[in-house]
């Protein structure tokens, strides 16, 4: 029983224990907030997987960011609040048969590869070679990405505007 | 200066000339819609174009100069691997070197005719009726020099749509419109026999050429199997042209167009067409006798026929139609008994005085204003020169000697007998008999006796014909004294052994016929009312036709209107419906589909990831 | 823990989130189930990083979440616009396009 093991386990249960409660709860309020919590579980994995620096932009952007804007948008739109699943979700059983028939192709393919069980040791700091990267081989599409989030925010500007 | 008899000229190619010229024409007045519509520069152009052809049409024969060989000015327009499948263009041999002078010749003075005939018609209406001329004469000659059944047919098709669109040239009258129909639908029946025979004759042989199959038929190289069904489809054709019975209807009402029409079309030319052709491919017909003899019989049938009926008809017309039934009867009869030449002799010499004979009718019927023989009456004084050129025609028509049917009707009476056809050889005595009293009877009724009460009344003045329609009658007139002297006095070389005997029987069955009709319409010594009881029976079926059309009537109204109206009813259930079920399919197959479209996002996810299941799982089977 | 441990957890999740993606009637639920969807994409990219040694993996993820934030973004505001539009957010009401 290594701390590996425990903390895997614990986090998968976390992240999926939240997950359904995502898509399962009838009040869309408390699924948001299921949501960021899916989301900070999502970064610890992050962290089980030594990428401390993508855990620290997921904690930000992820479980920070998006969760506001989905808060701001239930309060702006009606939220809708059922008493019953049904009245929040449909066509259950469909969608119950094919997520899990999806689920069972991947876990096939996943069976017949042959995958690694030892991680390999890094040398050297994750963070260090992420921006090192990311500013040398990867410069033109991180620009780009700049360029990307300006045009987003013009566009969500555009679409918010009061009416006229 | 070179003589003009030192160029090399080709009689083909004259005769392709005299062709092409009527064509010219009728191109020229049917694209220039305002010359066309000026009506008299139409006529004078088609009439110019119509006189060219005939020099061109002479100028070939004197070339040939009646010689036994031909020539022939062609090109391939259906090529095929073994040889071209049909050529077009001219063969000019002896035959048809006579039969496009006789077409030309007559085209060219029926319009000259018709310029005086015709002048108080609008003059649109005129332009039409010259275009539709010039479309004639060329089909005509097409016929006439037709080197293939290809072109034979086209021809024959074409020289019936023309008589279509001149009988019915006065198309605002129900009649003639009715008349028009009736004479295409009857020769069209009659073509689709002809139609057959040509494609099976084909099929036997490979070819459609004349000069193929003549070789063929030479080398004996012909199979007699069922050729007998192809002469004899090709023979139904020819019967429905040249109104054989029971094809004859159409003839008596086709007098409807207007008299040049008739004289042109319905004497000389378009009925000939049929004759023309069983001479043209006699080496065919000689293979198969039975057929011949049903040639012969049918044509002396037709001949009897057509004389009794023509001996109660009252109007002028339709006399000279059922002569020209009747005549044609004679001609096949010949054909159909072995001796072709004698037909086509025949038939250039009735051309003539049939011509004459119809223009002279018209020239009476312009003045009178009427076609009925019991309107007229002593017009031999008001109109002398009509009577003179009358008297010729009706006098050929006889067969009496130095006029020009004599000789003709003569060979074809001995040719019937020495064919060894005694009893059709009997009944065309006694059509020729027939001939002559109905002829002179409308002679004696028209030109002699007293005027009838009706006319001297209206605003016709009875007088000779103007100079127009004078001009072709005596033409017409003087060959017809012409070539009868000249037959009379020099036979042409016989094919048969004439016994002397039948020249005396036909000129005296002939002369008995006058003095019939002398004696019952000129001196009243026998009572015509008399004869009429006495043949009361007799009498009274020729008035009814001897109900023939109300057979056809019959039949289409019993059996072709019925069946239409099944197969309209099956192509509007069965036909309809199936096709209407089909496009009920279709569009309920669409109404389906389109539920996949509703327009939620949700429903397109499940359809992706459908999709990727289906594509993981056909890539597991396929490993 | 093996590669194979984190790819199942990732296809779990995954499976979730489509779960929700086409159950969901309100608008901003499915736009959740998507979020639960990306998140799961994301997982298996830094595990392959992980295990194969190579940052590229993480490099990817660098640009997939920001990426995925700005499409947040923007589609809740089309379905601000839409809910001005048709006082509704109901996935079923929203078939304009049917056939």
């Amino acid at each position: 029983m290594t701390l590996e093991v425990v903390t895997f386990w614990g986090l998968a249960v976390l992240l999926i224990g939240s997950a359904l409660s995502v898509v399962l709860t009838k009040n869309l309020f408390h699924s948001v907030l299921y949501l960021a919590l899916s989301l900070t579980a999502t970064a610890g994995v992050f962290l089980a997987l030594d990428a401390e620096f993508l855990a620290a932009v997921q904690l930000l952007l992820y479980a920070g960011g998006v969760v506001t804007i989905v808060v701001f948008a239930i309060v702006v739109t009606e939220r809708l609040v059922g008493d019953r699943i049904t009245q929040t979700s449909r066509h259950i059983v469909a969608g119950c048969v094919l997520a899990g028939a999806l689920l069972l192709g991947v876990l096939r393919f996943l069976r017949g590869a042959h995958l690694p069980v030892e991680r390999p040791p890094i040398a050297v700091d994750v963070t260090r070679a992420i921006g090192q990267v990311l500013l040398t081989e990867f410069v033109f599409p991180f620009e780009l990405l700049a360029v990307l989030l300006l045009v987003g925010l013009l566009g969500a500007l555009y679409f918010a505007r009061p009416e006229e | 200066m070179t003589h003009l008899s030192t160029i090399p000229m080709d009689p083909a190619l004259l005769a392709f000339t005299a062709l092409l010229l009527p064509a010219c024409a009728f191109v020229i007045l049917g694209i220039v819609a305002p010359l066309r519509r000026l009506g008299r520069a139409a006529a004078y152009l088609s009439i110019v174009f119509s006189a060219a052809a005939l020099v061109a049409a002479i100028g070939a024969l004197r070339l040939a100069d009646g010689g036994a060989g031909y020539s022939v000015w062609l090109w391939s327009w259906i090529p095929a691997e073994a040889g071209p499948l049909a050529m077009v263009g001219v063969l000019a041999d002896g035959d048809s070197e006579l039969m496009l002078v006789l077409v030309a010749l007559v085209s060219f003075l029926v319009q000259v005719y018709s310029l005086g005939y015709l002048s108080d018609e609008a003059m649109p209406s005129l332009g039409r009726y010259y275009a539709y001329q010039s479309l004639f004469a060329f089909s005509m000659m097409g016929l006439v020099l037709a080197p293939s059944f290809v072109q034979l047919f086209i021809c024959w098709e074409l020289v019936g749509l023309c008589s279509y669109l001149l009988i019915g040239y006065w198309y605002t009258k129900p009649e003639a419109a009715r008349a028009a129909v009736k004479a295409f639908w009857i020769t069209k029946a009659a073509d689709v026999g002809m139609l057959i025979g040509i494609v099976l004759l084909w099929r036997q042989t490979g070819t459609f050429n004349f000069l193929d199959l003549l070789a063929l038929a030479d080398a004996g190289a012909i199979p007699l199997a069922g050729l007998g069904v192809i002469t004899f489809c090709i023979y139904l054709g020819a019967s429905g042209k040249s109104a054989q019975f029971p094809f004859h209807i159409w003839l008596p009402d086709a007098m409807e167009g207007p008299t040049p029409v008739s004289a042109l079309i319905h004497a000389a030319t378009m009925v000939t067409a049929g004759v023309y052709l069983l001479t043209r491919t006699i080496w065919l017909f000689r293979l198969t006798p039975d057929v011949m003899q049903i040639i012969a019989w049918n044509g002396a049938f037709t001949a009897l026929l057509a004389a009794v009926l023509a001996c109660v008809q009252s109007d002028i017309k339709r006399v000279l139609a059922y002569s020209t039934v009747s005549q044609l009867g004679y001609m096949m009869a010949a054909i159909g008994a072995g001796f072709a030449s004698a037909g086509f002799l025949h038939l250039l010499t009735h051309g003539i005085f049939k011509a004459l004979l119809f223009l002279g009718a018209g020239a009476v019927i312009h003045a009178v204003g009427t076609n009925d023989i019991f309107g007229m009456g002593g017009l031999g004084r008001r109109m002398p020169k009509t009577f003179i050129v009358f008297a010729i025609g009706a006098l050929s028509l006889a067969g009496i000697p130095l006029f020009a049917g004599f000789f003709s009707k003569e060979e074809i009476l001995g040719a019937v007998l020495a064919g060894g056809f005694p009893v059709p050889f009997s009944m065309l005595l006694l059509g020729a008999f027939l001939t002559a009293f109905y002829m002179f009877r409308v002679v004696f009724v028209t030109f002699f006796g007293a005027p009838a009460a009706s006319h001297g009344t209206g605003d016709h003045h009875v007088h000779d014909a103007p100079p127009f329609m004078a001009l072709p009658l005596w033409i017409l007139a003087v060959m017809c004294v012409g070539v009868g002297a000249l037959f009379t006095a020099w036979h042409p070389r016989e094919e048969f052994e004439a016994l002397g005997w039948v020249t005396y029987a036909a000129v005296g069955v002939a002369l008995a016929g006058i003095a019939l009709a002398y004696l019952v319409y000129q001196r009243r010594a026998i009572s015509a009312d008399g004869l009429a009881r006495g043949l009361a029976p007799i009498r009274a079926a020729a008035l009814r036709r001897f109900w023939i059309d109300d057979v056809f009537a019959g039949i289409y109204g019993w059996l072709m209107l019925p069946f239409s109206r099944l197969v309209g009813w099956i192509d509007r259930y069965f036909v309809d419906g199936i096709l209407n079920m089909f496009s009920a399919w279709t569009l309920m197959a669409g109404g389906g589909l389109r539920r996949i479209q509703s327009g939620r996002v949700q429903d397109y996810v499940y359809g992706i990831a459908l999709g990727v299941l289906a594509l993981m799982v056909g890539m597991w089977w396929g490993r | 823990m093996g590669l194979g441990a984190y790819l199942t957890l990732a296809a779990v999740l995954f499976a979730i989130g489509f779960f929700g993606v086409v159950t969901r009637r309100n608008t901003i639920g499915i736009l959740l189930g998507i979020e639960l969807m990306l998140n799961a994409v994301n997982i298996n990219l830094v595990a392959f990083a992980r295990f194969n040694a190579d940052v590229v993996g993480m490099i990817f993820t660098a640009f997939t979440i920001p990426i995925t934030v700005a499409e947040v973004a923007l589609g809740l505001a089309i379905v601000i616009l839409i809910f001005r539009m048709k006082r509704t957010v109901i996935a079923d009401h929203l078939d304009i396009l049917r056939g």
